[in-house]
């Protein structure tokens, strides 16, 4: 069965179980006490991943980081659908691509700022949260123009993607770095619609949202 | 500036940003709101504040008909603001003065506009034509309106139809405070732009775009694009120029206190008889055969929030008054619709409603009044209805269903011609059980089928005649359903009142102490002696003039109170009910 | 002699936790803030602790000798953490003697930061009406949403709020128990900005474990909360016992930062309490008695 080395507060950790739990993946945790312990540093973990980082997967010894890497092997080996990162589109790949790397800045800005202010980490807690309100301007015109011109999701499909997945939680989680999204009316509707999804989860820090329309 | 802005209407929102379900998260001059379009189309605009602990209403969650808060679960109703569910207190109704602070929504130009104060109407923007207009991305802005509105001067645009050109001729034609009507013109193209700029608070704006009509559809997207890209270029520039400048103190807004008796935890507050509402019969038509269906809406203003379960008084135009159990949803708050049997006997009450009462007149109503709460923390629930019994039944049955709890609908009707508000129950799905043409005997048997399994955390509603009533408390009981989860509701006491004793009644907290003579009723007493008390149908079946005995034996006579009530003689139905012993201590 | 930022003297004179014992360094400077201010603290190798406010030449991390500081605020080690004070704070800390018993772990759980006012923060710890909608599944669930009677009274000698005879539905109450129950809980609030629960054990029902909430202020609006745990539980590791109350708190986390006005407001016509919110009508009413202004919007007289 596959293993996720897990923090319950960790975004990037939750990516994978949101993912996991969407397409029915069973799995087995091993947690990590990444605060206040720092057992990411120990070493122990960090024979799993020489970084120290969170998450990793061990997936019948093929041994994976970073979670948009693991985002990428969870839905192109598991989701039956073929929807999440669909192998044989050239185009969405490419958009997919391009919104992982985003999900990274969202990552060192959003979730910096978060773990400052949560976690007391010692970063220009300024340049974070400026630096989120740029990406977050960028992505709510995204979406904004997406619903004009009729497409949900990040990428130009008719359904989410692990793009959607990889950069939902710290957006998701941005006020706890002192980020509001009250100027990014696309971005708090786009977080409903993911939360809409057939076999969504929260954590610790995201609630619910009401229920779909019915069919 | 802006000390005068509160008076006026601004944009806050375009159509477009209330999605379905959704909870916009609004502010203005500081002020924040949640604001939320319910499934019937209804705009909310309400402070963002649940008034339980403050919590922020805009992380809550938008069901189509009621607004819940993530915190505690607190139910909001569509329109009235009111609190219509309290889960910590699931036996209790809420009281219905715990309404939220609303403000006035209007969808005009494509936006939701609101105003603190309102002063008049939402402005004619004489640029606009009503209908086809093209709204704009809104563009948030961390600068000052004033300074917005001093920028936007400047702003530059191509009119529709010439894009690609960039030399239109761009003029201001007219300037507000908040607002600025451009026009472009390039060869024979000429569009006009309006912005408003929404102050959101001392340092923060949003500008709101709109276009005087809407492009062909290939160039929708373009002229969207086009607006937006240089909007957000001009808000660069904007607050390139005020980041070096002092930020003004953000707005505090003063939050509204609530009532006095709301801070204290309060017993619903007493008022008699009285009708306070105006309403008219929008509709009258034929919910079944011998039912005849009312839709009450309210002349002017909005009405009360109402729970499941609860009635109004209806005053009639032959001056009698009756009960009827509001039959709505959860969050059907325009107008009431009662449903009214026609009694072979009549009195006066049905008659006149079926034969005299028709669309367009007016009737006085009381406010609602709810004495058959519905627990919303059952594991399961069973609703029976007989007959007529179904309204309040009804209105829980939608409550239920629109909160996906587990419960089960038992209509016995006469047969499918008497089954009343049939499209409603049709929104029921399987939940709803109909029994038809069941004689008395093949109803105790299906009742008895129907509560073999209780278990521990189920709750019974039963509401019908009352032989049907006795027989499922009866089987109920038999079944092993304690009494605290079988809750009734009888539409009339049908047992001989016996109002020939004589005794002394006090009241503990009033300081009086007055004789019941052979002939009044206690509530008659009571009101004689000034002390003001609420009632409804004066007969012992609706719970309404409920007072606490805090000593003496009562003699009840009611069908209101079930027997553990009574026989902890704590409890009195002032309307029927009398004393045994010499004296009745109450606690009014 | 500097002049305090925080002009309430029942908040000044009152002790502090600045940080986890196991999580310091050994005789190195650590810095934080507790009413506005800078401090820095540090604990040495035999287990003595010390405060004073940050200064030059002591630098967060630098090693420092405890010993040797001079001007240093009163600091003592307890339950765990180290306290501080930058007024004149009573004799002892308030007790609570379970900490002491031998079979007990005692964890700090975490210490986060929160961007709410102390007080609201104490009002969500002693709060049971939320737990089936933010602990959804954990320590509460639908349809059991009721909050049944309980006692509470303001005791004269200890000063101090208690919530007795407190019952709630729980799916999951804990690490240890797997399904679910009506758990027994009474709460204590010693301290104007700490609170300590104790709810009835899975594994010996004659003993309750204990789970307290201490709260440094850092601002008006902005707290450190340090989760303290003494809890009796041979089985799970350390790390399974935090996961499970960083994650309750970790829920609580957006309700609280989505409170407003972020500071408790005594006037009792700010909000709307219910029945269910006795212990909380209790603490608002304590704090204004006391005449506390620092992290509320006190009544109007």
């Amino acid at each position: 069965m596959i293993k996720l080395y897990d923090y319950e507060l960790s975004g990037n950790c939750y990516k994978l179980r949101l993912l996991m739990s969407i397409l029915g993946v069973e799995y087995e945790t091993v947690p990590v006490d990444f605060y206040p312990g720092r057992e990411h540093k120990s070493a122990w973990f960090l024979r799993v991943n020489p970084l120290g980082q969170l998450p990793v997967v061990d997936d019948d010894g093929l041994v994976l980081r970073d979670a948009q890497a693991i985002l990428v092997y969870l839905a192109a080996r598991y989701d039956t659908s073929g929807t999440w990162y669909p192998r044989d589109d050239a185009r969405l790949l490419g958009e997919i691509s391009q919104w992982l790397a985003f999900a990274d800045g969202i990552t060192a800005t959003a979730s910096a700022a978060r773990l400052h202010d949560g976690l007391f980490y010692d970063v220009d807690i300024d340049a974070c949260r400026a630096g989120a309100h740029r990406l977050f301007r960028i992505l709510d015109e995204h979406l904004w123009f997406g619903e004009q011109e009729g497409r949900d999701w990040l990428c130009g499909a008719a359904h989410p993607t692990i793009a959607d997945i990889a950069c939902f939680p710290y957006v998701m989680l941005s006020e706890e770095g002192g980020i509001s999204r009250q100027d990014y009316p696309a971005i708090r509707r786009w977080c409903d619609r993911l939360k809409r999804v057939d076999g969504f989860i929260v954590m610790s820090g995201i609630f619910p949202a009401s229920r779909a329309r019915a069919a | 500036m802006l000390d005068q802005s509160r008076n006026r209407w601004h944009p806050i929102a375009a159509s477009h940003d209330l999605a379905y379900r959704h909870v916009f998260h609004g502010q203005l001059l500081g002020r924040e709101f949640a604001v939320w379009r319910a499934d019937d189309e209804y705009v909310n605009i309400w402070e963002n504040r649940c008034l339980h602990r403050g919590v922020r209403l805009s992380i809550g969650i938008n069901d189509g008909r009621e607004l819940k808060c993530q915190y505690h679960g607190w139910r909001y109703s569509n329109r009235t603001a009111g609190c219509t569910y309290i889960p910590a207190h699931p036996a209790d109704a809420p009281a219905r003065t715990i309404t939220n602070r609303t403000f006035p929504a209007v969808e005009r130009y494509g936006f939701i506009w609101t105003a603190e104060e309102p002063s008049g109407e939402v402005p004619e923007i004489a640029a606009l034509p009503e209908g086809d207009l093209l709204v704009l991305r809104g563009i948030p802005v961390n600068a000052a309106a004033d300074r917005v509105v001093e920028h936007l001067k400047t702003y530059r645009f191509q009119p529709v139809g010439a894009l690609d050109a960039d030399g239109a001729e761009v003029s201001v034609e007219a300037i507000g405070d908040f607002s600025l009507t451009l026009a472009a013109r390039e060869g024979a193209s000429a569009t006009r732009c309006v912005l408003f700029v929404q102050p959101v608070d001392a340092a923060r704006s949003v500008i709101r775009g709109v276009l005087d009509k809407q492009p062909e559809a290939d160039e929708r997207i373009a002229v969207l694009r086009h607006h937006n890209q240089r909007l957000s270029a001009l808000r660069e520039t904007i607050e390139d120029a005020v980041r070096g400048e002092p930020a003004p103190a953000p707005i505090e807004p003063v939050f509204e206190r609530v009532s006095a008796e709301l801070a204290e935890m309060p017993q619903p507050t007493p008022h008699g008889r009285k009708a306070t509402l105006r309403v008219e019969v929008a509709r009258k038509w034929t919910a079944a055969d011998g039912i005849a269906g009312f839709e009450l809406a309210p002349l002017g203003g909005g009405l009360p929030t109402f729970q499941p379960g609860a009635h109004i008084d209806v005053h009639m135009p032959n001056g009698e008054i009756r009960q009827y159990s509001v039959i709505n949803g959860p969050g059907e708050s325009d107008r009431f619709s009662i449903g009214v049997k026609r009694e072979p006997v009549s009195k006066g009450g049905s008659s006149c409603m079926h034969e005299t009462v028709r669309e367009g007149d007016v009737l006085a109503i009381s406010e609602p009044r709810n004495n058959f709460p519905l627990r919303r923390d059952a594991t399961k629930t069973l609703l029976v209805a007989g007959g007529i019994g179904i309204t309040p039944l009804l209105a829980m049955a939608q409550a239920l269903h629109n909160q996906q709890l587990a419960f089960e609908l038992h209509y016995f009707a006469r047969d499918e011609a008497q089954m009343a508000f049939r499209d409603r129950l049709d929104t029921l799905g399987e939940a709803l059980r109909p029994h038809l043409g069941l004689d008395p005997q093949a109803t105790g048997d299906t009742l008895s089928a129907l509560f073999s399994d209780y278990q521990d955390g189920m709750h019974l509603y039963l509401c019908g005649p009352g032989p049907m009533l006795e027989a499922a408390r009866r089987v109920a009981a038999d079944r092993g359903w304690p009494e605290s989860a079988v809750h009734f509701e009888y539409f009339k006491n049908t047992n001989e009142i016996d109002d020939s004793s004589t005794f002394e009644v006090a009241l503990a907290r009033s300081c009086l102490t007055f004789q019941v003579p052979a002939g009044r009723t206690i509530l008659d007493m009571i009101r004689e002696n000034g002390v003001d008390m609420p009632s409804s149908c004066e007969q012992g079946a609706c719970g309404t003039c409920l007072a606490t005995v805090i000593e003496g034996e009562p003699d009840h006579q009611d069908v209101y109170l079930n027997d553990t009530e009574k026989r902890s003689g704590t409890k009195i139905m002032t309307c029927v009910s009398r004393a045994r012993s010499a004296r009745l201590v109450l606690d009014l | 002699m500097t002049q305090p930022k925080c002009t309430d003297p029942v908040i000044l004179n009152q002790w502090y936790p600045l940080g986890a014992i196991d999580e310091a360094p050994r005789s190195r400077v650590a810095d934080t803030v507790l009413l506005e201010e800078k401090l820095s603290f540090a604990v040495a190798g035999d287990g003595a602790v010390a405060a004073w406010r940050t200064r030059d030449g002591l630098k967060a991390g630098a090693p420092v000798e405890i010993a040797a500081l001079t001007d240093t605020l009163p600091a003592i080690s307890a339950y765990g953490y180290v306290w501080a004070s930058l007024g004149t704070p009573p004799v002892k800390l308030f007790p609570i003697p379970e900490y002491a018993e031998p079979d007990r772990r005692n964890l700090n759980a975490a210490t986060i930061g929160v961007n709410v006012s102390a007080p609201r923060a104490i009002e969500n710890f002693l709060d049971m009406g939320h737990f089936p909608y933010v602990h959804t599944d954990i320590l509460g669930a639908e349809p059991h949403t009721e909050v049944k009677e309980y006692d509470v009274e303001i005791s004269i000698d200890r000063d101090e709020i208690l919530a007795t005879r407190c019952r709630f539905f729980q799916p999951m109450a804990s690490t240890t128990s797997d399904g679910g129950a009506d758990v027994d809980y009474i709460y204590r609030v010693p301290h104007p900005f700490c609170s300590v629960l104790y709810k009835s054990s899975p594994l010996d029902e004659t003993r309750q474990d204990v789970i307290a909430v201490f709260l440094q202020p850092t601002d008006q609006e902005h707290v450190r909360a340090h989760m303290m745990l003494c809890v009796l539980d041979d089985e799970n590791e350390d790390k399974v016992i935090k996961r499970f109350q960083q994650t309750i708190f970790g829920q609580d986390k957006p309700i609280l930062e989505n409170q407003y006005p972020k500071r408790l407001p005594l006037d009792p016509r700010a909000e709307t309490p219910i029945r269910a919110d006795k212990s909380a009508i209790a603490y608002r009413r304590w704090l204004s008695q006391k005449g506390v202004t620092y992290g509320v919007i006190p009544a109007a007289a």
